[in-house]
């Protein structure tokens, strides 16, 4: 981080640098002691040593050993010592001071010890909010901000620009003017649909010279099926979603859960309030009246949508034990908290979390809202949480299918019994013919009765423990007769009407488990109970209730979920709608209003717009939560309309872009990366929902799309995918522990257990892959062939064509010259010597193909189509 | 060497296993180097960054590389290693005590003496079969286990104990330990490496080399058996050479007028340079695996030339190579059940034995002359040895033997000229300072600096180690002091 980007977000100047504030207990000294010595000293029950380090009088007052500081004597002040030579805070190396902590206690004692203002007059023992707690920014209600006056309107399209422009004066700068046409055509295409715009979007767009031209656009683009499939996504990776357990290396597949995932691309494509999909999420099964059976659509969707809670890796699908248990619920609340909360709670579960207000109490409060579902002690393993979808006709055909397959299953049964002891009489037949009458006793006898003949001769001769499971070994023609009754069987019960299943979070009915404080997050040391609530903290900020009842009478469920998620998406919780507006802000400008959108708490980086933040939150709740009205608001503002390009001093003034005078430019991520060539082309097969794209291992152990065929362990023939493989990124099945190449190495994330925010690298990897991989090599070919048969054969019409297509722009002049020349040193190289006369031309016409090919990788491997601008 | 490969790039870009088979590993790794870099300084309050820099042992090591040369299927021991004179007496008589057969219905109890001959060898005099001749040459250099037992009879599950430490899947295999522990010596290169038979994989697959619940980076990464070694490494045939040249000419023009308009962003001025290095990665990476540089005899010593030597002497010169150019661990396989000889020993162990004798003695006596071996733990075996008796007799082989069998290991501080621990009569079940896979492990982390009990990784808030509270014992008697 630049040092003059730091500064800004501390929001320690916003001018010129001037002379350094006095340190102050508040804001320089008592956050060191939260991180390192609050444990011991003051936030718990234990004092050690009678020392309390919550305030500045406290330090001088000291404890048994006396004051630990004195104000203006760092020399003799005993708690610079003791961090000093390493002896506090005791344990690990990493708990330690750093030399920078060490010199700011040092100046702050020198400097007199000052605090911002009065100490509070009394300060009760144990974990208590301070001022700085109390007024953080985030946990503030939210306040609409009247969007301040600016002294240069040009640019002014909405009130969103109007917080923009007023940052942008403070430092005599403007937003910037509108980008052209193509480019905003591309960068709202990419943005809500993660495709590139077709020709004819193209064309439909740069003809509406009317006012309301974009307006029209952004509304065609949210209408499109595609923009489900992006925007679900997004929420995709916040949720953890995936479609395997995550454990161990058999990570077994989960084989219902694209259900969730269907859902919340159709639930983005149809706008469900935010607030709805968030309590269908958190709360569906307490609004559906058990039994779950003969369900209603809507009803079905409710408990579809508490996949959600169901994201986490479980690690009880293998060993069903106490830790993974509780496993499981840990990364769930740790996926709530930060997809929905944006703030690390999960770092209290050990104890209270070390930089925001977050006491380690409050952890298993909300731990206590998810226990009845996610209860350890009556757990339900993964096969357990589904819930079927067959009706009660289906379930009588099937009853009646079995029972015919069964009377089958007799017939195996008694023909295998003939075919082993047939077997055996073979097997006797090859001993000396005295024997044989003992072998045949042996073999009657229980094995715990036969007498030391009959055993060892059992053992001298192992070939005559024949066997159900050896049989084939002696008789192949019988086991094939064998496994061709049991197919009969099975290709009958294949007839059965489809039983197909939804993965629910919901109750069991019973007690109530009883939520318990870990000691130091240790599962074998349950500690006080605790009653369900949301963080304590909010309480203190909103005046909002944030306890929960114990137990709702008036539904099957103890509703706590429900009543929780009800006051998550009332309209005056602080967090909720700052996080999901900040989180669609980055996918929008590739960076949020907060950088760290999982995290808003303390560690996490103050918003560079906060009254912006604000004025959008309240927007998207009074206007019924809606994403698609909030993307309407954000992109049809002048600072997401503006150019990549900016004057110099602005560049130089803000390089990283924190003021917004400027779009950022954005790498496309995996998913649009692959989709787009697939788009351009023209392999793409745009078929939606239902069970994943499999990914299986090819010959080499390289994970590629394909349905596993696999011989004796290993992979077989490889199995037609009839264009599957050419499915949009996110129907392709998500195991953990195989991550398609060509997502992975474009920064898809893995799963574990969820992702808040994308990281976007620059590596030869890459390069490799562009330059070299079957996938970027063939659909270059196959965009070549697209070319040819759209653009007829003349060159300058397919680089026209070309560009069109990849960059969504016309060519320049001196580009169709550099592109032309390209084309025919490629040819030439293909070419190679004049050939023969009589197959010249059809050897021109190959290299001229294969010229083609080459070019068109070159426009997919090109900085302007993997970037947006 | 090594200076002239780490000094000329940058250490965000070098060879990236994203381009390798199994594409996490790579990326996963080389992101993580590249985010080392770019991650802002933030309180850890957990652990979430791994990286494969060097890192001290606990101790002063002996070895800090290691080469396996892993038969997997199971080569015979009583063949081989594991000399049993007494069982002459008994050829084709009723074994005279227990055995617990794989295959039932081809078993016979009748016991089968090794129809290969075996003699005292080299200065400290060890007997090995007339099968490895090669390997009997240098057998003053290695140290022969006889005694080794994991106990369980299936290849998977002995493997898995072997590779991993437990018969379970899911775990992390021995490299990713070393490579969590001591990072890499090299930025060109992933710390560890499986050079795969041309054959299947081995049983258990990618489980071999896997980094189980350790991160990603420390994952075994795959180099192909035959060029291109490395998937997207190399161009596709038609675009090799003058092809490919004037394609990131053009390429780079597009870049840098794109960048032009765009000056000050430094994304897409990397982007140019990834273009840059991936070419010249091509060529660097390409370089470690082309062993046409090595003089003549050299690679006849590997076997090269011959037909029956050549895959497995390449690949054993290549292990030699990544080593000079500081990869912590590689493994070397033979393929899907190579050894697995339940029928037709009698042709197919020799067969076995021409692939990989005079490779393996080959990166011996090569690591020895280079001064390589000291730091070099070079090991050659398998998941289990072979029964006593006959398994079908109208084929005659051998059926598993996990019990009883032998291995080598060879420098790095493991004694010279050894033969430790013994079977008993019949070579079925070690009975003699017995050394099971936990203590193998044991040993192996000492001669890397390591204690196995302490080197450990959190998991689910518990501390795992390799050993996962077997009573690994470090066996001093097989070291070198």
């Amino acid at each position: 981080m630049r040092p003059a980007l730091s500064a800004l977000l501390l929001g320690l100047l916003t001018g010129p640098l001037t002379a350094a504030p006095p340190l102050t207990f508040e804001r320089d000294i008592r956050p060191i002691f939260k991180a390192h010595c609050l444990e011991c000293h003051g936030e718990t029950k234990e004092l050690k040593g009678e020392l309390d380090l919550r305030l500045r009088r406290f330090l001088v007052s000291g404890g048994d050993s006396g004051a630990a500081i004195v104000p203006g004597d760092p020399a003799a002040s005993a708690l610079l010592k003791r961090v000093s030579t390493g002896e506090m805070p005791p344990g690990k190396e990493s708990r330690k001071l750093t030399p920078a902590q060490l010199d700011l206690i040092r100046r702050w004692i020198a400097t007199g010890a000052v605090t911002a203002g009065p100490e509070p007059k009394t300060l009760a023992r144990g974990f208590q909010f301070t001022d700085g707690d109390r007024s953080y920014w985030a946990f503030q209600p939210i306040r609409r901000a009247t969007p301040p006056t600016v002294k240069t309107l040009a640019e002014i399209r909405n009130p969103l620009d109007q917080f923009t422009q007023a940052r942008l004066e403070t430092i005599g700068h403007t937003l910037g003017g509108p980008a052209a046409k193509s480019t905003l055509l591309r960068r709202a295409t990419f943005d809500l649909l993660g495709l590139p715009p077709t020709p004819i979007q193209r064309t439909r767009f740069l003809a509406d010279t009317t006012p309301g031209a974009w307006e029209r656009l952004i509304d065609r683009l949210l209408a499109s099926p595609h923009y489900g499939e992006r925007w679900g996504r997004h929420w995709l990776d916040a949720a953890g979603y995936a479609d395997s357990e995550g454990v161990a290396s058999v990570d077994p597949q989960r084989k219902w859960a694209w259900q969730y995932r269907d859902w919340v691309v159709n639930s983005h494509n149809d706008d469900l309030g935010w607030n709805r999909f968030l309590l269908a999420q958190l709360a569906g099964d307490e609004m559906v009246k058990p039994p779950y059976k003969d369900l209603s659509p809507g009803d079905l969707q409710l408990l579809t949508a508490t996949g959600y809670l169901r994201t986490a890796p479980d690690g009880t699908v293998g060993s069903n034990d106490a830790a993974n248990r509780n496993q499981v619920v840990a990364e769930t609340i740790n996926i709530v908290s930060t997809s929905i909360l944006g703030l690390t709670v999960g770092c209290a579960q050990c104890h209270n979390h070390r930089y925001d207000p977050i006491p380690q109490v409050d952890y298993y409060r909300l731990r206590a809202i998810f226990e009845p579902a996610l209860n350890v002690a009556r757990w339900k393993r993964p096969g357990g949480r589904l819930v079927s979808l067959y009706t009660d006709a289906d379930r009588k055909e099937a009853a009646r299918i079995e029972k015919e397959a069964k009377v089958i299953d007799g017939e195996r049964g008694r023909k295998q019994a003939t075919y082993i002891q047939q077997t055996f009489d073979k097997e006797v037949a090859k001993l000396a013919a005295a024997q044989r009458e003992l072998a045949r006793l042996a073999r009657k006898t229980d094995a715990k009765k036969r007498t030391p003949a009959q055993k060892d001769l059992l053992k001298k001769h192992p070939s005559l423990n024949v066997s159900a499971g050896s049989l084939y070994l002696y008789d192949q023609k019988a086991a094939n007769d064998l496994k061709a009754i049991s197919k009969r069987a099975s290709d009958l019960r294949a007839t059965k009407p489809q039983e197909t299943f939804v993965r629910v979070l919901a109750e069991q009915s019973g007690p109530v488990p009883v939520t318990r404080v870990f000691f130091r997050g240790d599962i074998t040391q349950p500690r006080q109970p605790v009653d369900p609530s949301g963080l304590s903290i909010l309480g203190v900020t909103t005046r909002e209730p944030v306890t929960l009842a114990q137990n709702n009478k008036q539904i099957g469920s103890t509703g706590r979920r429900l009543t929780w998620a009800r006051r998550l998406t009332g309209g005056t919780h602080p967090l909720v709608a700052r996080v999901i507006v900040n989180r669609s802000w980055m996918h929008h400008f590739g960076r949020g209003l907060v950088a760290t959108p999982g995290d808003i708490g303390s560690l996490g980086l103050r918003p560079t717009h906060p009254q912006l933040l604000d004025w959008l939150a309240d927007e998207f709740m009074r206007t019924g939560w809606s994403l698609k009205r909030l993307h309407r608001l954000v992109m049809t503002s002048a600072t997401y309309r503006q150019s990549a390009s900016a004057p110099g001093p602005l560049l130089v003034t803000d390089p990283d872009n924190d003021l917004l005078g400027r779009m950022s430019i954005r790498r496309l991520d995996a998913e649009s990366l692959r989709d787009a060539i697939l788009a351009v082309s023209g392999s793409l097969n745009p078929r939606r929902y239902g069970p994943p794209v499999p990914i299986m291992a090819d010959r080499v152990g390289q994970w590629v799309i394909g349905k596993e065929n696999l011989n004796a362990g290993r992979p077989g023939a490889v199995v037609d995918m009839s264009n599957e493989q050419y499915r949009r990124s996110v129907w392709i099945e998500v195991r953990r522990s195989r991550p398609l190449g060509v997502l992975d190495t474009f920064d898809r994330p893995a799963m574990v257990p969820n992702c808040t925010e994308r990281v976007s690298t620059t590596v030869s990897s890459q390069s490799l892959m562009m330059m070299n991989s079957d996938f970027v090599v063939s659909q270059s070919t196959r965009f070549a062939e697209r070319l040819k048969a759209e653009a007829g054969p003349k060159t300058i019409d397919r680089i026209h064509h070309a560009w069109q297509l990849v960059y969504g722009s016309e060519p320049t002049a001196a580009e169709i010259g550099e592109a032309t020349a390209f084309l025919d040193e490629q040819t030439a190289l293909f070419n190679g010597p004049v050939p023969k006369a009589d197959d010249k031309k059809k050897k021109l016409a190959r290299s001229r193909d294969q010229a083609l090919s080459v070019f068109c990788q070159a426009l997919f491997s090109s900085s302007r189509f993997l970037y947006v601008d | 060497m090594q200076q002239s490969i780490t000094g000329e790039h940058d250490r965000r870009h070098f060879l990236t296993t994203g381009s390798l088979g199994l594409g996490s590993l790579a990326t996963a790794w080389l992101l993580d180097q590249d985010r080392a870099q770019a991650a802002p300084i933030r309180p850890e309050l957990v652990k979430t960054h791994y990286d494969t820099l060097p890192k001290p042992p606990v101790s002063p090591p002996r070895a800090n590389a290691m080469i396996s040369l892993w038969m997997q299927g199971g080569p015979s021991h009583i063949d081989l290693f594991d000399p049993k004179p007494e069982m002459a007496k008994w050829h084709m008589k009723p074994f005279p005590g227990k055995v617990k057969y794989d295959n039932a219905a081809q078993a016979s109890s009748k016991v089968l003496h090794s129809p290969w001959k075996f003699r005292p060898r080299g200065d400290c005099g060890t007997e090995i079969s007339q099968l490895l001749p090669h390997t009997a040459d240098i057998v003053d250099d290695i140290c022969l286990i006889r005694s080794m037992r994991t106990g369980v009879n299936n290849h998977g599950q002995s493997i898995l104990a072997l590779q991993t430490g437990r018969i379970l899947k899911g775990r992390p295999s021995l490299g990713s330990w070393l490579s969590y522990g001591l990072g890499t010596e090299t930025d060109n290169l992933p710390s560890f490496l499986a050079l795969i038979d041309p054959g299947q994989l081995p049983v258990e697959g990618v489980a071999n080399w896997s980094n189980g619940w350790l991160p990603a980076i420390y994952q075994g990464t795959v180099i192909r058996p035959r060029e291109p070694r490395i998937l997207n490494l190399q161009p596709p045939a038609q675009l090799a050479g003058k092809v490919q040249r004037s394609f990131l000419d053009y390429v780079g023009r597009l870049n840098t007028r794109h960048l032009a308009q765009r000056a000050t962003e430094h994304d897409l001025a990397a982007r140019i340079a990834s273009y840059r290095l991936a070419e010249r990665m091509q060529m660097s990476a390409h370089a470690a695996l082309d062993i046409s540089g090595e003089s003549k005899a050299t690679q006849e010593m590997y076997g090269i030339h011959d037909k029956a030597t050549a895959d497995y002497g390449t690949r054993c010169l290549i292990a030699r190579r990544l080593v000079e150019r500081g990869v912590r661990f590689i493994q070397v396989y033979t393929q899907n059940q190579f050894w697995d000889h339940h029928g037709g020993i009698k042709k197919s162990l020799p067969r076995a034995c021409r692939k990989v004798d005079k490779p393996s003695a080959a990166l011996v006596r090569d690591l020895k002359q280079r001064g390589l071996l000291d730091s070099t733990v070079v090991h050659w075996g398998g998941e289990m040895g072979r029964l006593p008796v006959i398994q079908n007799e109208k084929n005659i082989g051998r059926d598993h033997n996990t019990h009883g069998f032998s291995m080598w290991v060879a420098g790095g501080g493991f004694a010279r000229g050894l033969a430790y621990g013994q079977t008993d009569d019949f070579g079925h079940k070690s009975v003699e300072n017995v050394v099971n896979h936990y203590d193998y492990h044991a040993t192996l982390m000492y001669l890397f600096g390591i204690d196995a009990n302490t080197l450990t990784y959190t998991r689910n808030t518990r501390e795992k180690t390799i050993l996962d509270g077997q009573p690994g014992r470090i066996v001093r008697e097989l070291l070198d002091v």
